[in-house]
Parts: structure tokens; sequence; C-alpha cells
């Protein structure tokens, strides 16, 4: 007759082993019971559970069978709790007593085949702390040129309280979402979660410059609500990784989130300034952002031109005081 | 309106006893007063059929038959919304009875009224100069205390006016416009019209010559929608006079080493000012215009005036970027306050134009009136982006004028600008 070995494992609320124990049964033994008490076989730490709570059976073809030996809280298998139940099979090996989940493992489990090994592709996940690190250092590189710009008095002052300001904000953001990290997958991830910040946020400040600094190189039209769409896209950008490294769902559904919450804050953003600036008569919706005349490459409109085109100006205006008026409920009326 | 802080009728609610205070009269001022007194009357708007005013203004008789001078300001809700406002008069006896409009003068902010069974002799009107220094005397019914005479100085024509205006050095107060302002020998020597009120017994006259003009219109009347065109027609007229009291060569003057506009018509008042820190990273010199030329047209609403601003910026210790960076600044486009009932959206137009010697970002903007036909707003904006060491952002900003005349205009402010380090 051979020994049946069995390997208890503890799972957390993630399905995750805390530990494990290794039990070998006697010769011809094929039974061992669980419970609070030492008499047990596998002792639980649990208030729930009672002191021989149940006994698990090792068939001949391997399958574990579980029976209650009159608790009060009884089993609960697949999630559904069972009471003075005798022969039940736990199908995927698991069982929970009181508030302890345990997996059962013996040798007639059958093992998945071996993976391959391979180095995690996420550059996140194989060094989130050299991404944060660089990251942060390019946010606060632009905050820093953004101060010395604006040429205040006291550059230090201002520099470290933009940067103090925006790393706060960073710093809440990151919080968020290694908290979340820390309740569905069970760790806190605050390196990734603060390289895919400032990450983020370092590319979106980059491209927005190079976007007016673009603008004014080749004397573009304003981009009027794009960087409404550009905010957007890095907000999709930042959520879909939060999201993947924060919790168990799929790349395909936290894309559909991460992309369907900004495009939503775009078009609500987009649709509202539209319709006030329907009937809004003091905006101007212009903006004129000069750089070194070093940069211009393209060259200037001829006065004449401009001024040729005067009456599609004018149209303009007369569509706008149209529109305003269409928008306007109950127009009027006065007399 | 000559006045930033204009002293109007309409504006005031009525006044509570506190307020109640008249100066005592000289020997001169009662009489005058005594002669004037049955010609004058206070005029009131009332919205709907409610019995509490809505504002209240000051006319005299200037016809035989109840025709009354007034200011068109005082009218003008009647004039806009015949259908929404009502006007009363009201003797210095209690005597009341309704007001009909005849006839407006919005350029010169007068009206002609009648009043329904109430015909005193009409007043006699000076239309000589009056010589700077003589006594005057201003009646009418400030903040609705009762009627009221002021003693005061007339000082002749006001210098560098567009429209033509009588200084008076004597007190004019809410609710005496429309009033009499009158010589020692109760002649009539002007409309009051308004003043500073933040400055001391600075007021304004309109000269009786444009009440004789008005009063020998033809005094048919006119139904409501035939004043309101009259309005738009008297707006483009005096629109089209201002802007062609800007034609020939337009004087620039030099800002930051380029040339710009200056005082471009002798009514224009210009003041400049600069930085006087010389350690400062960028020194500005600043030049601010206005012409004043602006009219009331009803309450929010003014037309026909222009005013414009210069920055120039130069310096030796700021680099291209953060020196670009201080011009951008300047460059924010805010156009005048308005109202939907009375405007449109702005529409705008932005490019880099070549200017004389220089590349410059242009923007103008251009927003309709709603219901004054064929009139707009301009907002302009202009900045060289030529030089990393000199610069300048232009403001110029039209109010009310037709879209040719006022895009004639821009093009020639825009053109007489030069770069010339």
């Amino acid at each position: 007759m051979s020994v049946e070995r069995v390997v208890v494992e503890w799972l957390d609320g993630h399905g995750r082993v805390q530990w494990r124990e290794r039990l070998a049964l006697g010769e011809g033994r094929r039974s061992f019971t669980i419970g609070r008490s030492v008499e047990a076989d596998v002792t639980l730490d649990d208030p729930h559970a009672a002191a021989l709570h149940a006994t698990v059976e090792i068939a001949d073809d391997g399958r574990l069978l579980a029976s209650d030996l009159g608790s009060a809280n009884g089993l609960i298998v697949c999630g559904k709790r069972w009471r003075n139940t005798r022969g039940l099979e736990l199908a995927d090996n698991t069982l929970q007593i009181g508030r302890t989940r345990l997996q059962l493992r013996t040798v007639h489990e059958r093992l998945a085949p071996e993976r391959p090994y391979e180095l995690p592709a996420s550059a996140l996940a194989r060094g989130p702390g050299w991404i944060a690190a660089i990251a942060g250092l390019a946010c606060v590189l632009q905050l820093v040129y953004a101060t010395w710009l604006s040429a205040p008095r006291d550059f230090a002052v201002s520099a470290v309280s933009l940067a103090s300001v925006v790393l706060a904000v960073a710093a809440g953001w990151v919080g968020l979402w290694g908290l979340l990290s820390r309740v569905m997958q069970g760790e806190w991830r605050w390196l990734r979660h603060g390289a895919i910040c400032l990450g983020v946020f370092a590319a979106f400040i980059a491209v927005r410059a190079m976007v007016e600094v673009g603008g004014f190189v080749l004397a573009l039209p304003p981009p009027g609500n794009g960087h409404i769409w550009l905010g957007a896209a890095a907000l999709a950008g930042a959520l879909f990784l939060h999201l993947t490294h924060a919790s168990p769902l799929p790349a395909r559904r936290a894309a559909l989130i991460a992309c369907g919450i900004p495009a939503l804050l775009a078009a609500g953003s987009h649709w509202f300034q539209a319709h006030d600036q329907v009937r809004d008569v003091n905006h101007i919706d212009a903006r004129m952002r000069i750089y070194p005349p070093a940069l211009r490459l393209r060259a200037a409109d001829k006065l004449d031109d401009y001024f040729n085109k005067a009456n599609a100006l004018r149209e303009r205006a007369n569509k706008r005081l149209a529109d305003a008026l269409a928008d306007e409920p109950g127009s009027d009326g006065e007399n | 309106m000559l006045s930033a802080v204009a002293v109007r009728a309409q504006a005031q609610p009525p006044a509570g006893p506190f307020n109640a205070v008249v100066p005592a009269a000289s020997q001169s001022a009662r009489e005058v007063l005594v002669q004037v007194r049955p010609a004058v009357i206070q005029i009131k708007s009332f919205f709907g059929s409610n019995t509490a005013q809505a504002s209240h203004g000051t006319g005299f008789a200037v016809k035989e038959g109840g025709v009354f001078i007034t200011n068109y300001h005082v009218v003008a809700e009647k004039v806009q919304y015949p259908g929404k406002y009502r006007l009363e008069y009201r003797t210095a006896e209690g005597q009341t009875g309704a007001i009909a409009v005849l006839a407006i003068d919005v350029r010169h902010d007068l009206a002609l009224v009648r009043a329904a069974d109430y015909a005193p002799v009409p007043l006699r009107l000076q239309t000589e100069s009056e010589i700077k220094g003589d006594r005057a005397y201003s009646v009418g019914f400030p903040l609705d205390v009762g009627l009221t005479i002021t003693e005061g100085i007339s000082n002749g024509k006001v210098d560098g006016s567009f429209d033509p205006r009588i200084h008076y050095s004597g007190a004019i107060n809410a609710g005496m416009s429309g009033g009499p302002a009158l010589n020692a020998a109760a002649e009539v020597i002007g409309v009051n019209v308004s003043g500073y009120r933040f400055e001391q017994l600075v007021s304004f006259l309109v000269p009786t010559a444009h009440v004789l003009a008005l009063s020998n219109r033809s005094l048919n009347g006119q139904a409501g929608i035939e004043l309101k065109k009259e309005v738009a027609a008297q707006l483009h007229a005096h629109s089209a006079d201002l802007l062609a009291a800007f034609d020939g060569a337009m004087k620039t003057q030099a800002v930051a080493g380029y040339m710009l506009p200056d005082k471009i018509a002798p009514f224009v008042n210009c003041s400049a000012m600069g930085s006087p820190e010389t350690d400062s990273p960028v020194q500005m010199v600043q030049v601010l215009c206005d012409a004043k030329a602006g009219l009331y047209v009803q309450q929010g609403l003014y037309s026909g005036s222009l005013k414009y601003a210069h920055y120039g910026l130069t310096t030796d210790r700021l680099d291209a970027w953060r020196f670009a960076n201080r011009l951008s600044a300047l460059t924010a486009a805010v156009g005048r306050f308005g109202l939907l009932r009375h405007v449109g959206p702005y529409a705008c137009d932005d490019r880099v134009v070549g200017l004389k010697g220089f590349d410059a970002n242009l923007l103008v903007c251009a927003r309709r009136f709603r219901k004054l036909e064929g009139l707009y707003d301009f907002t302009v904006r202009v900045s060289s982006v030529n030089s990393a060491k000199q610069g300048y952002a232009s403001h110029l900003d039209i109010y009310g004028v037709a879209f040719e005349p006022g895009m004639r205009f821009i093009r020639r402010y825009v053109e007489a600008m030069e770069w010339r380090p």
C-alpha cells in the first residue's frame, strides 16, 4: 500500500497561495480531517470553523470528496454553502471552511504542461523605477522650463511651487491607483503607477508644446479645441495602463473603458463649449502665441490677400449671429 | 457720450428723502426758476403696466402745442421697445399725462416729444455761442426730488470733441437729463446731457442749434418701426462721419522701434506711460487712445466709436524665448462687453502678414449688431513677430460701424505701421 500525500494551500482573497502545509497520510489511509482542534489533521485558525469541521476523502480515481461533520457553518464549495452533506466532490479542488479558503493538491492532480518562460514584455513590469524616474525628471524639467519662460522675479521659488503642486496632484492620482491595485491585485505597485502618471503627463505637455511651436513655425491655424482631444488621448492612454496594471480586467475591456471615459468627457466638453460659445457674444476663440522669430519657416501672407478675403469674415460673423438666434428659444418677439 | 460715467436718467432708481437737498438759489436763480417753471416737465418711463417708474428725466417746451425737447436717452427704451414701455409726464404742479415721441436725433442725444393736454409757453432759445465765464443755470428733476435749479458757469464749447458739446461748470445730476440750461435772461443755451460723476462740476450740454434743427423737422410723429429705422440710419451716418474724420495720412509715433498710429484726429484723446524701473528685464511703453465718440443707443449698447492701444516692449536682458512669451501675454483678445440681445458672437481671422519692413500677426474679429442692420463691432490685435529684442502688441476696438468702412479703416491702421529700429 502506498502513502497518500496531500498539500494543503491557504489562499487569499485573490486566489493566491499564502502558505502551504504538506500532509502525509498513514499507510492505507485515504482521508483526513480539517477543523479548529489540534486533533484535526489540518488545524485552522478560524473562529468560524468547528473543532472537527470536515473530512476530505481521496477517491480511488483521485477525486476529492468532502463531508461536513455537522458544523454550524457547513462547507462552501463552488460559491455555494452545503450543510450536513457527505461525499461532496471538490471539482476545482478548493474548499472554504468558515473564512478560510483551502486548495488541496494530491498526486492525482493533472498538472498543466510546462510553459516556456519569457521575460515580461512590458517595460513597466520590468523596470518601472527607471521609467518613473525618467518621466518624473522630464516633468520637472518641463515645469522648470515653463517657469523660466515666464521670467519671474524669484525663479527658484516659482519653479519649486509649480513643481510641488504638480507632483502633489500626481501623488494623489498615483495613490488612488495604488489603492485600487492593492484591493484588486494585492500589491500597491507604486512605481508602475508613478511611471504611468508621470510618463503620460510628460508626453502630454511635450506634445502640446510641440503643437504650439509647430503652429507658429509653419503659420498653421490655431488648433481650436484640439487641446481637448489631445488631453483626452493622454487620459485614455493613462487609464488603459493603470487599469491593466491595477485590475484583472482583460486588455480589450480595459481599452474599452479607457477610451470610453475620456471620449465621453471630451465630447461633453466639446459640445458644452460649442453650445456655450454659440451664444457667447464676448468670447473670442483665438489665441496668438509668439515664439522666437528665428523659428519661422513660412513666409507671411500679403496684406492684400488678407483683406481681399474680408467678405468671408463678414459671412462668418453673419452666420454666427444667425446660429445664435436659431439657438435661442422663442427668439425675442419684441415690437 | 462725452462722459465716462455719464449721468443717465434711466439708470437711476427713485431717490429717498435723504437725497432731497436743494442748494439755496441766488436771487437771479430764483427769478429764472419762476420764469421757466411751467415749461419744464418730468418725463417718466414705465415698463409694461407697472405703476413704479423704470427711469425718469426732464423735458422743456420748445414749441406751441405741447411740443417738448428731452434727451434721446430718456426715451430710448420706448423707441427701441415701443410695445413694452410707456412714457408719462408730470409737471411741477403735479399734472400728469401721456407722452408721444415725435422725432429723434441720436447723434446729439435729443428727442422731440408731445405731451397730451399740456401746452405751456415755450422757452426762448439762445443759439449764439456763450462766452466763457457767463453765469448759467441748469433746471431739472434730479434723483426724483422735485424741480431743482443749479447755478454754475458756462465754459463755452468743449475743445476736441467729435460731437459739439458745451462745458457747464455746475451740477447736473441723474434725472436732470433733457432739462434746460439757461442764461441769466432765462434763455435756453443748451440741454442737460451728462457729467462726470466722480469729478467736480464738469457737466455737458447739447448746444441749442441742434434743438432748433430737430424742432423744425416735421412734427407728424413716426410709428415705432420708423423710429427704430431712423435710429439705425442715424447711427450709420454718425459712424460714416467718424471714419471719414480719419481720412488722410495717418499720423504715427515711434514705439519700441516701430512707427504706430498716434493721435489720428484732433478729437482723439491719447495718453502714454511706461515702466520707470531700469532694472526690469523688459521695458514697456503703452499708448492709450480713445475717440470718445460713442452714442448711447439703449441700455448696455453704445455705437460709433473706437479706441486703440499700443504696448511696446524692448529688452536687453531676456532671450528670444522669454521675450516672445512676454509679448504673447499682451495679445489676449477680449472684445467690448456685449449682450446677446444687442450683438452676435465674434468671428475671427488670424494670420501672419507682411507690413512695412516686418511681419506681424494680425487678428481681426467681427460681430454683427442684432437689430441695427449693417453695423458691426471689430476687435483687432496686431503683434510683431520679427525681432527678438523689440516688439509690440497693438489693440484696436471699433464699435458700431458698417463692415466695409470698418475694414478699410483697419487696413489703413495696419498699413501705417512700420519697422524703423
